[in-house]
């Protein structure tokens, strides 16, 4: 994993140089961060507008014995951006993944403290993996269509959960829907600004798609199940800059419905499309949590400010 | 998007259901490892339990299985339990039931009297009812009431004593005859399986959940079953064989151990019949086949990965190569008998049976040795060259050692595969059915110059030799007969020699394996 | 790869004319001859070993001699042509079969030579009538009754490894918890291990009697048990083929699946059994082929009677297959007789050659669509 975070951050930094660059004028530069600070609870207790839609309480997540997140306690409030920021290896994407228990999948993550989606919590006894998922959408930093074509890509979700039933016995027996299958699809992609360009080849494979259009299509996918969270780990990271660009305005735009959590290498980008702005560093802790501008125009901490403006990650 | 309806992120208690459910899953796994015993005639079926027949309590269970998983459905149904039934069971589910179905018509008109015509509309009738009631309902009936019913109906025939100890019924122009015995058995298996599949499903409340359960209780009894035969297999021999292993064993008489079953040979003067010439056989068998394949596959494997152009020439050889790995080792004794006896002064001898076995063990060593040579990271490769160390030196120095655990891994069980096999030297090798001591190939003291050609010459290796596998063969086509003490105790004794020389090398390679995985991660 | 026009092909020739005499240039002329003679003098006990001549001795202790010079003075270039020759070996073996095969199954088919449509063909009437008998007459060689045996042990063989060794692939690839899984496939691999002699042994002392008893045949015989021991001994391919391919299904696509709330079952049937298809069907050709060519376990506990069983289906009847036919004949036979089991081998090695070749070419279809998604 920290070998191809290392790699993205080569990339970044060429998709930084090439977009507009609205974060020089933040890069105030400072004395040299050499003393060691504290991380102070007060930069993380920020109290965002708005409803909250998850609470995390002091969360901590061990692989093994290595430690990989610090007691990270945050509120991520409803129908917002919310940008996760840090150098390698400092947590964020376990951190993204432990909001829809995707860390589950890897046998040896222990996570303690809560995570709450609408004040309940996802690690308590009887919680329903598929409900949790349906509502905590996610896109991976790669994307991976499934080798099947664009519109089964988009049905899966509903079709796997008994929304839409498109098989053979349902032609049978009469249950089929084509209808609501198309008018889900086309919304979906739709809502994921793909449609214009995919709806004459619906039954083309989704691997012949370029690697923008399939991160959108795999946006769209999490769509179609109508979740109210989505999660997104680097989306844009293996995109080239236009196909990039696009990924952020639809951020932008889908946050109007959506709570949109996304992790992120490039701190431009996290300046474009966020709301609000958590910056994680090495070792697993969230050192400061803030409205976006706030966090880029006037950091409380020493070690945020010395990352923002390149001295230090 | 707004949301019609919110399901509840955290599911309500079904404790009661899920314990119910469970313990359905657990009495139809007892069920079926009760069938499984009867089926073995580890019990009979008509043993005594609390009073009553087996055969007749087995159909009690069953009855009692197949209304539960009726009910676990009814209660989904009639809203009583929280579960997340999906609109239908499915197609599979549908398709596996209406066969079921279209089968237990069949044999029930079969046994009312009707004749073919009739089984035939019984059987389609009752199966089309079976996929209509499968498919038709939501998920819930459908997955519990054809199969309640079709284990009510197993239940039913058992409890009645329809089918049961003393039943029987001729297979006509099957020259076979089906008894109550193995009957009975396999309907408890039949129905505990499908009770149990459906019990998981109502466990997982249904829905994708429910399905989930259901396959993975099927899975984890096809994986526990295959390692249930494994483990069966391997301690019924070693308990059939030790007899006659450790026969006459002794410790600190005048050779600090004795074990005549492995020192002796089986001639009139061995008092206790004895394996060594076989083994003797089989580890020369493998050394040679060792000298010839491991050189030629490691050698093979490295001109194609690290020489050859990609290009026909090697598109031709992996071809081959796979061709080897699965041509039967039948076909490999009829070339060895073809190409090889003719060469070595016409008999079965030795050194067939070593190239013969050789060519065989070439695609393994070709195979896993190429895997292991193309699993070394470019990088060393690059990192060599850059030192301006030249290509032979790289793959001497470099590529060779990082792709050694993967090489001696794959020869070791290669070599455990080969060491059991017996048709390729049944028809190169021969050899006696009860070789005496002095049978033996000595090897090594045999060689011979001469001054004619070919010039060195090895009568041990042109003789014709046994080997383990060959010999537990020639015992069986002798019937098991010999002019030893006791025929069967001996050829278990082998059977349980040569499954541990194979399974020795079994375990030396997957030990090596380990050892190289954990020294890798270290 | 498309051939060349004749112009391209002239052309491809001189270039390697002029690559090799570049590469003669270049090359130290002692190297060049300890390489030449080393090659050249293998060559010669190659075929003085066809010929079966006894001077075969000589070119070989010349190869041996020159190699051993060669390798002490010029190491690199005597490495690569040594490897190269190894690299031929697997070709030259597999050519041999075919001929010394074909070769030796020639009287046979020209003794069951029948006529179609008023041409005569060699060997069609081995698979026209269904009298097999060497001895009285008239003596006949079908392969029929032999070839009805291998599809009924394959068939039940097939039923037997093909669902287990697919969910057993399932439960290794995906499900199993590390622990378990280190566990479980060294046991599967085991059971590879396990000699078919010694499944032969237990089905003859055990299984044989056992099923006289319960099923009241006459002699234990059955294609029933047949097929599930030589199931049994295929099983062991058909999982660590079928695991492999559901391995290179990359995780990515597993987790998008999983993510959308998807049960780990759904993922397995929609998305990885799905773009591991061809891997898995591969793998139970592989199987099949085992099961084909298995002979010991077949040879011991079937009857040795070649006939067909009637009804056709009958699985409680265990004549003969095509494996065990060689098995029990070879030695005994002579002449044509020999001929025709060299016939039932050639039969045998065409059509596992084919399932080899084919599952190989699905396997190729399965990494090239799956290469366009890493």
């Amino acid at each position: 994993m920290s070998q191809t975070d290392t790699a993205e951050t080569a990339e970044n930094a060429e998709t930084a140089a090439t977009a507009t660059n609205r974060t020089d004028s933040h890069g105030v530069s400072t004395t040299a961060g050499e003393t060691v600070e504290e991380t102070r609870p007060e930069w993380t207790s920020y109290e965002a507008g708005g409803e909250t839609k998850l609470a995390v309480d002091d969360l901590d997540v061990h692989y093994g014995d290595d430690h990989a997140l610090k007691g990270v306690s945050m509120d991520v409030p409803e129908r917002s951006v919310t940008a996760l920021i840090g150098p390698s290896g400092c947590g964020k994407s376990t951190f993204l993944r432990c909001l829809n228990r995707m860390n589950d999948r890897i046998r040896a993550a222990s996570v303690d403290g809560t995570v709450e989606v609408d004040g309940e919590n996802i690690y308590q006894d009887g919680v329903d993996l598929v409900e949790l998922r349906k509502r905590v959408g996610m896109v991976f930093q790669s994307p991976n269509p499934f080798p099947k074509s664009i519109r089964e890509n988009v049905s899966y979700g509903p079709r796997k959960h008994g929304d839409i039933e498109t098989g053979l016995l349902a032609k049978l027996t009469g249950r089929a829907e084509p209808d609501r299958e198309e008018a889900l699809v086309e919304r979906s992609l739709q809502r994921a600004a793909l449609w214009d360009e995919v709806n004459d080849r619906l039954e083309d494979n989704a691997l012949g798609l370029s690697g923008g259009q399939q991160q959108r299509l795999c946006i769209a996918r999490c769509l179609a199940v109508d979740p109210e969270v989505i999660l997104m780990d680097e989306p844009a990271s293996a995109l080239d800059p236009i196909a990039t660009s696009k990924i952020e305005d639809l951020i932008e735009d889908l946050a109007r419905d959506y709570t949109v959590v996304v992790v992120t290498h490039s701190m431009q980008q996290a300046a474009r499309v966020s709301d609000q702005t958590a910056v994680f560093l090495t070792g697993g802790e969230l050192v400061e949590y803030d409205d976006t501008e706030k966090i880029f125009e006037n950091p409380e901490s020493q070690r945020v400010e010395d990352y923002i403006s390149g001295k230090f990650g | 998007m707004s949301r019609a309806t919110q399901t509840a992120l955290v599911r309500d208690d079904r404790t009661l259901y899920e314990a119910a459910a469970g313990t359905a899953v657990g009495l139809a796994g007892v069920a079926f490892a009760a069938g499984l015993a009867a089926l073995l005639g580890v019990v009979a079926i008509d043993d005594p339990v609390v009073g009553f027949e087996l055969s007749v309590v087995f159909g009690a269970v069953l009855l009692a299985l197949g209304v539960a998983v009726v009910g676990f459905g009814m209660a989904s149904r009639l809203g009583y339990v929280d579960a997340a039934p999906q609109p239908s069971a499915g197609i599979v589910a549908a398709a596996a039931f209406t066969g079921i179905w279209v089968a237990v018509g069949a044999i029930v008109s079969g046994a009312v009297g009707l004749g073919t015509g009739g089984r035939l509309g019984v059987g389609v009738v009752s199966g089309g009812i079976a996929f209509a009631a499968t498919a038709l309902p939501r998920e819930d009936i459908g997955s519990t009431v054809p199969a309640g019913t079709v284990t009510v109906l197993c239940g039913l025939s058992l409890v009645t004593g329809v089918v049961g100890p003393g039943w029987e019924q001729v297979l006509v122009g099957y020259n076979a005859t089906l008894f109550g015995d193995t009957v009975v058995p396999a309907i408890v298996l039949f129905a505990s399986l499908v009770s149990g599949w459906s019990a998981a499903k109502a466990y997982g409340g249904f829905g994708a959940r429910g399905r989930n359960v259901g396959a993975y209780v099927l899975i984890y009894l096809v994986v526990c079953s295959i390692l249930a035969v494994l483990v069966g297999l391997v301690a019924f021999v070693t308990v059939k064989g030790l007899p006659g292993l450790f026969n006459g064993f002794g410790v600190g008489s005048a050779a600090l151990i004795s074990w005549p079953f492995l020192t002796n040979g089986a001639g009139l003067l061995a008092d206790i019949a004895g394996v060594f010439p076989a083994l003797v056989g089989t580890v020369w068998l493998v050394i040679g086949a060792v000298l010839f394949a491991v050189p030629t596959g490691v050698g093979a494997a490295v001109f194609l990965s690290e020489y050859a152009e990609q290009g026909r020439f090697t598109a031709a050889v992996e071809v081959a190569t796979n061709g080897l790995w699965s041509t039967p080792s039948i076909v490999f004794g009829l070339f060895g008998a073809a190409f090889l006896i003719p060469r070595f002064g016409n008999q079965k001898s030795l050194i067939a049976g070593m190239l013969t076995l050789g060519f065989m063990l070439l695609p393994l060593v070709l195979i896993t040795s190429r895997e292991a040579i193309l699993a070394v990271p470019d990088e060393y490769r690059d990192a060599s060259a850059a030192l301006g160390v030249s290509k032979w030196q790289t793959i001497r120095s470099v590529v060779l050692p990082a792709a050694i655990p993967g090489v001696t891994t794959g020869v070791i069980l290669g070599v455990g595969r080969i060491a059991g096999e017996t048709a390729p030297i049944l028809l190169t090798m021969g050899g006696g059915v009860l070789p005496a001591k002095s049978a033996a190939p000595d090897v090594l003291g045999s060689f011979q110059l001469s001054a004619s050609p070919p010039f060195v010459s090895n009568p041990a290796l042109l003789e014709a030799t046994s080997a383990l596998p060959y010999q537990l063969y020639a015992l069986i086509t002798a019937g098991l007969s010999g002019n030893i003490q006791n025929p069967q105790e001996y050829a278990w004794g082998l059977a349980l020699t040569l499954l541990l020389v194979v399974l020795a090398f079994y375990a030396i390679g997957i030990a090596t394996r380990y050892y190289f995985r954990r020294k890798l991660h270290q | 790869m498309s051939l060349p026009p004749q112009t391209d092909w002239r052309a491809s020739i001189e270039r390697r004319l002029t690559g090799t005499r570049e590469f003669v240039d270049d090359t130290d002329p002692e190297a060049l001859a300890a390489v030449l003679v080393s090659m050249g003098s293998l060559l010669a006990a190659f075929v003085g070993f066809l010929l079966a001549s006894p001077w075969t001795a000589v070119p070989f202790g010349a190869f041996l001699i020159a190699t051993g010079y060669g390798w002490a003075r010029h190491q690199a270039l005597v490495a690569r042509a040594v490897t190269f020759a190894m690299t031929t070996v697997t070709l030259v073996t597999l050519g041999l079969i075919v001929v010394f095969i074909f070769a030796e199954s020639v009287p046979a088919f020209r003794y069951e030579t029948a006529s179609a449509f008023g041409v005569s063909v060699p060997g069609l009437g081995m698979f026209t009538q269904a009298r097999w008998d060497a001895v009285s007459d008239p003596v006949r060689y079908s392969l029929l009754p032999m070839i009805h045996g291998t599809v009924m042990v394959t068939a039940i063989a097939t039923l037997v490894a093909a669902p287990l060794g697919v969910a057993a692939a399932l439960f290794i690839a995906e499900i199993a918890p590390p622990r378990v899984r280190e566990l479980v496939k060294p046991g599967i691999e085991v059971l590879a291990g396990i000699p078919s002699i010694v499944y032969g042994f237990i089905g003859f002392t055990v299984i044989n009697p056992w099923a006289s008893g319960a099923f009241a045949l006459n002699g234990g015989s059955t294609y029933l048990f047949v097929g599930m021991v030589v199931g049994l001994m295929a099983l062991p391919t058909v999982v660590s083929v079928a695991e492999d391919a559901l391995t290179s299904v990359p995780d990515v696509m597993k987790n998008g699946s999983l993510a959308l709330g998807a049960t780990d079952w759904q993922s397995m049937t929609s998305i990885t059994l799905p773009a591991a298809f061809s891997g898995v069907s591969a793998a139970v050709l592989l199987g099949v082929g085992r099961a084909i060519g298995e002979t010991m376990a077949a040879t011991v506990m079937l009857a040795g009677i070649p006939r067909i069983s009637e009804p056709l289906v009958n699985v409680f009847y265990g004549y003969e297959t095509l494996t065990s036919l060689i098995a029990r004949g070879y030695g005994s036979a002579n002449g044509v007789h020999e001929s025709a089991l060299f016939a039932a081998g050639v039969v045998l090695f065409v059509t596992v050659l084919c399932l080899s070749v084919g599952s190989q070419y699905i396997e190729a279809r399965m990494r090239r669509r799956l290469g366009g998604v890493e």
